[in-house]
């Protein structure tokens, strides 16, 4: 089919346009139809048909010397048959130089122009077929991205839902283990608080206490009260690290050297009970052991602390998953353009070496140069 | 990066965009010529010892004693052919002998006889041949007067400022103790009674300045003269100077100077040496020209003072007097002799013909470099110079030269190219050849000392490099680090240097590759006053003694590489910043490191004149200015004056913003494009006048301006606009209204002008065209002009392959005569138009041609403005024809 209208064109041409007028397209040549005179296209002058193309310039608008280079605004038009049609300024008509790939610009001069337009035509033909290859491929990949982008989009989009469902459960259990920690805190500092009351008053009133505390102070379990056995148990009140000196220690014993029970509990036990001048060190297991050795105590301890532990493993959960979520959401709000096409480069990095630099991109992230001495350089 | 450095570094120096004074000697920081300086007119130790006198038929030699030191000088006179005198004054008996300037003139001058006509024991008259003219020495003190009937044209040494240095030894030297003892005792005896005691001042054995320390192992060694010129009130030339045409009175300041440096972002107005040094001084008045070339390639200062300064006038004015008008002249040199041509005119056109008789004419250029050419520091690489080169295509803006600066070469070594920028620099050329076009990449004269370096390898082995005082190689730092200097004043070496641009030399060139020469002052970045050590050697020559003449040789040495590589066909187009008399012979010069500022536009305009009065009429600045980024405003009033000046290149610092003609609107464009435009429609003008006095140009530099004031010459001269033909009366200031288009260009009324008007990509694309002839007929409907045409690029019209007639308009016929009838050449161009300005109706034009056919053509007459356009008369531009007009 296209081969005929070229044939039928080139024919036609041959045809009507036994006078041809060099250098104009097919629309100017009503401007150019032979008679006497011609009105430059302006309207400014009238001068003789024979004056037009005769390589001098007459009209102000160039227009009565299309085919030549005599007037300095003129443009001559590439027919180009073949290939694409264009003007070229009047200036490169016949400067030896080949602008017209038919080389119609170049009919007067001292270069041979070859007609090349068929063959340029071919290329320009195969090239855009060729575009026109890359481009529908391209519009495939585009889809295909587009498609795979759309999944992950949902893809990302549904994770972030499950994560927000996640977080808000964590949440709830956070709340939830908040709540059961400060409960068996607070059951711990009531054990402790009623333990604490609990050994006042056993000291007060009960033997055994009295037992128990000249038995804590009876180091060496002889049954008596030494001066050196007071000096590595009983400090004062106010001054619980320094050791009590001889003198004093002798005092507390009442002036003798040696303290059975009974004499104990009519006399240091008063002063430690009243507990405002002298009192029992506070050494390892001291009041401790009194406490450990309460199962009360230690039950309301081990609660406390597993309830501690768990918190901090919801805290820790509840934090990771927030953080997923804003990354995520970061990632979500790119614009990946209008169908998602770009989202598959979000993880993606190319690289370029330019001479001695490498230069690296990753869209929606960052981009580096890296010269083969090593410097990294990060550009945005 | 080392120029970014250095730049860098220069600019924290100097703190403002200005030249940093401190850097370059005053008079005052130059020993020698503060030496000179001091001494006093009126008190000259010279005398003429006349029984010494010796005439040959056309040389005279006298003796001349200094009484105070009895040290003798040799002086010999000579009668030149064209109405010039040569003054020579050497030692008698020098201890070595000392640098007289070769390679300058292009002959040894023809001589004339000389004859005396009186003489008694006060002096000698001789007879100079022509018009009554005579030279009187006067014997005590020494003088000599150049007289025309009565009247004095010149005097020298007629203030007593004659001084010259004799070399000398070291006093406190062993050599001269021995060279002392071992002197007779009559010797020793006559030295000490009859001759002063020498005093040693400072500055002489050695000078330091700013760490920089000169070794002077000669000693001093400056000589020194002043000539008065009476009747003389405008004196021009020496440049290169950022000066007014007209030379100042030095008196309040320093001389000017004469010594070829680097100056970074040079201010203006002011005497401070530059790039180029051209030794001649031009003297005018309405009477008389004459002209003085003192032929001298060390340091050089001149001094100019004249009776009529305002002091001057105010005496007149005060006292009444008729005083005539006087300008004294003196010139210091550091070392050398003195060997001085006066010119004696009488008329400007015969002091520049005579001056052209000693160091030649200018080189006569390729047509394309009259062009218009595209440079910028840098283009990045063969993908940028495409792009460029399709700018102009697509923006319609003829073009014929794009240019690389040092960024092309592979790390500064020159003759390379960048392997990644430059990889096919052959396709590249090739590209531009399609299309007609050409290019230019630079070679300067500092090579990177490497041993990976061909160039530099070479040198060295050759031993073609300057040497430092101790015998090695001279390093200094330029562009590529360290680098040393060939040592261009040796033939050998230029040899060598040329051959080196021969296509399998320097690899990826084309015959349509030009040369740039760069640098050659020589620049030394850390260098005394950014240049070489004057203590370096050159043979045993030191460089104090060439030092003005380096850069001549650089440019030199280039041409004769284009020439023999074409096999001495092609002309060559070689362009240089340093500069001395004679360069014209050998290619283009521009003003050197300018600046983006209106001042810098207005400037350029003088600074080419003074090197036109000089010979170097190639001239032009850098279009847009170099240093900083034009106003749009600057950049289009910068290529407008640039089209109507000899050499039109653009040109940008490497820090600029790119400014291609098409990078400011397509308003800009579109003036840019008009301003190239005009430019080439007048190249076969530009190339075979070179120049006349046909166009008088005013191009437009004041911002904003909305009109300028031109003064149009000659009292029974017409003028006609080029662009309007209104016609304007000679002798008047005319004010003419402009606006951003404006480009004010007048051709004298008496004139032929030849034009193209098919302005095309490039000049070579225009060969074939015709010619439209503008004919501006004068008071007395008379005019006359030239045609010349020939290949455009090589040295063919040595051959006569020319054509050159003579085109005149008288008795109301137009007719073309052959100049040159032995001469062959044939062209494709035709006459398409003859445009008569001033003209009245006729009722009809006939072509008559060569075998007597004769030819109504057809014209328009447009009666309010006086022109007649005859239509296309068609006759060859090569024949003889005459149109009349009846």
């Amino acid at each position: 089919m296209r081969v005929y209208i070229i044939v039928a064109a080139v024919f036609w041409c041959g045809y009507v346009d036994s006078r041809k007028v060099r250098g104009i397209s097919s629309s100017y040549k009503r401007f150019y139809r032979e008679r006497k005179s011609f009105l430059c296209i302006d309207g400014s002058r009238m001068i003789p048909f024979e004056q037009v193309n005769d390589d001098y310039c007459d009209c102000e608008d160039g227009s009565d010397e299309p085919g030549t280079s005599a007037c300095p605004h003129g443009r001559f038009y590439c027919t180009n048959l073949g290939f694409r049609p264009h003007y070229i300024p009047s200036s490169r008509v016949n400067d030896g130089i080949c602008d017209c790939c038919d080389a119609s610009d170049e009919y007067n001069s001292h270069t041979r122009c070859q007609n090349t337009c068929w063959n340029l035509g071919q290329r320009e033909r195969a090239y855009v077929e060729g575009q026109m290859r890359t481009l529908d491929e391209g519009l495939r990949l585009k889809q295909q991205l587009i498609e795979e982008g759309v999944l992950l989009w949902r893809e990302k989009q549904a994770q972030l839902r499950e994560l927000q469902q996640v977080a808000e459960d964590l949440q709830v259990k956070l709340e939830e283990h908040r709540r059961k920690k400060h409960e068996a805190d607070r059951l711990k500092e009531q054990t402790l608080k009623a333990l604490e009351a609990g050994n006042s008053g056993l000291i007060r009133h009960q033997n055994s206490s009295v037992t128990s505390i000249f038995h804590l102070l009876d180091t060496n379990k002889d049954g008596s009260l030494t001066v050196d056995e007071i000096k590595a148990k009983v400090v004062l009140v106010h001054d619980e690290q320094r050791v009590l000196s001889e003198g004093e220690a002798l005092a507390l014993l009442d002036r003798g050297h040696r303290m059975d029970l009974s004499k104990f509990q009519s006399t240091l036990w008063d002063v430690l009970t009243r507990g405002d001048t002298v009192k029992i060190k506070d050494t390892q297991g001291a009041p401790g052991s009194l406490s450990s050795e309460d199962p009360h105590l230690k039950a309301a301890d081990k609660a406390a602390e597993w309830e501690a532990t768990n918190l901090k493993k919801v805290e820790e959960a509840y934090e990771t998953v927030n953080m997923e979520i804003s990354d995520l959401q970061k990632k979500l709000a790119i614009d990946y353009g209008t169908d998602w096409e770009f989202l598959f480069l979000n993880g993606q990095c190319y690289k370029l070496k330019v001479y001695e630099y490498t230069y690296t991109l990753c869209p929606f992230n960052q981009v580096t140069q890296k010269s083969t001495a090593g410097v990294e350089v990060s550009l945005g | 990066m080392a120029p970014l450095l250095v730049v860098g570094l220069a600019l924290c120096l100097s703190g403002t965009w200005a030249v940093d004074k401190g850097n370059f000697k005053t008079c005052e920081q130059s020993a020698f010529c503060k030496r000179q300086r001091a001494l006093k007119p009126g008190e000259s130790p010279y005398r003429a010892l006349l029984e010494t006198m010796e005439l040959t038929n056309t040389r005279l030699t006298l003796q001349l004693i200094n009484d105070n030191n009895k040290v003798r000088l040799l002086l010999e006179l000579y009668r030149l052919q064209g109405n010039i005198t040569r003054v020579k004054i050497n030692e008698l008996k020098p201890l070595k002998p000392r640098y007289e300037v070769p390679d300058v003139l292009i002959r040894e001058p023809t001589t004339e006889p000389l004859s005396v006509l009186s003489q008694d024991e006060n002096g000698v008259v001789l007879s100079l041949g022509v018009e009554s003219q005579r030279v009187i020495i006067s014997a005590r003190p020494f003088r000599l007067d150049i007289m025309e009937g009565s009247d004095v044209l010149m005097s020298l040494n007629s203030r007593g400022l004659l001084a010259f240095e004799h070399l000398r030894m070291r006093k406190d030297t062993f050599s001269y103790k021995v060279t002392s003892t071992v002197a007779s005792v009559w010797d020793n005896i006559k030295r000490t009674t009859k001759e002063e005691e020498e005093k040693v001042e400072d500055g002489m054995w050695e000078e330091t300045f700013k760490s920089h320390t000169d070794s002077k192992p000669n000693g001093p060694s400056a000589v020194s003269l002043d000539f008065s010129l009476p009747g003389v009130e405008h004196v021009y030339g020496i440049p290169e100077h950022a000066d007014t045409l007209r030379l100042k009175t030095t008196d309040n300041g320093d001389p000017y100077r004469l010594y070829n440096l680097d100056v970074f972002q040079y201010e203006l107005y002011n005497p401070m040496a530059l790039y180029g040094s051209v030794p001649v001084m031009v003297a005018h008045s309405p009477q008389r020209t004459t002209g003085i070339f003192w032929l001298n390639a060390a340091e050089t200062w001149v001094d100019i003072s004249s009776n009529t300064t305002v002091f001057g006038k105010m005496l007149d004015y005060v006292q009444g007097s008729s005083e005539t008008p006087q300008t004294d002249v003196r010139w210091i040199s550091e070392s050398g002799i003195i060997d001085v041509f006066i010119m004696l005119g009488p008329t400007p056109k015969d002091v520049f013909s005579q001056y052209a008789s000693l160091t030649g004419t200018q080189s006569f250029p390729p047509l394309a470099s009259l062009g218009y050419h595209q440079c910028r520091w840098n283009y990045n690489d063969q993908e940028d110079v495409k792009s460029v080169d399709a700018g102009f295509d697509e923006h319609d803006i003829p073009y014929d030269f794009i240019w690389l600066d040092i960024e092309h070469t592979d790390g500064k070594r020159y003759f390379t190219w960048d392997p990644h920028k430059f990889a096919t620099p052959k396709e590249m050329l090739q590209g531009l050849m399609d299309k007609k076009r050409k290019m230019v990449a630079i070679v300067d004269p500092h090579i990177k000392v490497d041993s990976n370096y061909k160039i530099h390898n070479e040198i060295r082995s050759l031993g073609f490099y300057v040497k430092n005082k101790d015998g090695g190689d001279y390093e200094g730092w330029c562009w590529p680090g360290s680098a040393s200097y060939p040592d261009f004043t040796r033939a050998d070496m230029r040899a060598w240097w040329a051959s080196m641009f021969a296509y399998d030399q320097y690899e990826g060139t084309m015959e349509n590759l030009h040369t740039w020469n760069d640098m050659n002052e020589p620049s030394v970045f850390n260098g005394p006053e950014v240049t070489m050590h004057k203590d370096a050697m050159h043979g045993s020559w030191e460089h104090r003694d060439i030092h003005n003449l380096y850069g001549l040789y650089v440019q030199m040495a280039t041409a004769e590489g284009l020439i023999q590589r074409s096999g001495g066909v092609e002309r060559p187009f070689v362009l240089t910043r340093a500069f001395f008399a004679g360069s014209q012979r050998i290619g283009a010069v521009w003003t050197g490191d300018n600046a983006a500022e209106w001042d810098h536009l207005k400037i350029s305009i003088p600074m080419c004149l003074s090197m036109g009065l000089v010979g170097i009429s190639f001239c032009g600045a850098d279009i847009g200015g170099f240093f900083k980024s034009p106003s749009t405003e600057l950049l289009v009033r910068w290529y407008q004056a640039g089209a109507y000046q000899p050499f039109y290149r653009a040109h940008a610092h490497l820090d600029t913003p790119r400014r291609e003609p098409w990078l400011f609107g397509p308003e800009n464009t579109a003036l840019i494009r008009e301003a190239v435009r005009q430019r080439y429609t007048f190249l076969p003008y530009w190339y075979q006048l070179f120049y006349r006095r046909d166009l008088l140009v005013h191009p437009v530099v004041e911002e904003g301006a909305r009109g300028v004031t031109a003064y149009l010459p000659g009292k029974d001269e017409v003028w006609f606009d080029v662009h309007t033909f209104q016609k304007h009366n000679g002798a008047q200031n005319l004010y003419i209204p402009v606006t951003m288009s404006s480009i004010p260009v007048f051709q004298r009324g008496g004139s032929i002008i030849p034009r193209k008007l098919r302005v095309r990509r490039s000049s070579t694309c225009m060969e074939h065209d015709p010619y439209t002839l503008y004919v501006a007929l004068n008071l007395q409907r008379t005019a006359d002009g030239e045609l010349y045409i020939d290949d455009g690029h090589t040295f063919n019209y040595e051959k006569k392959e020319f054509i050159y007639r003579k085109l005149t308009f008288a008795n109301k016929v137009l007719s073309s005569v052959n100049l040159a009838p032995d001469a062959k050449f044939t062209t494709d161009s035709w006459i398409e138009r003859i445009i008569v300005l001033g003209a009245s109706k006729p009722s009809k034009v006939t072509l008559k041609t060569a075998d007597g056919q004769e030819k109504q053509l057809e014209f328009d007459f447009n009666a309010s403005m006086s022109v007649l356009t005859v239509r296309k008369p068609g006759m060859n531009a090569g024949a003889d024809w005459t149109v009349t007009f009846q």
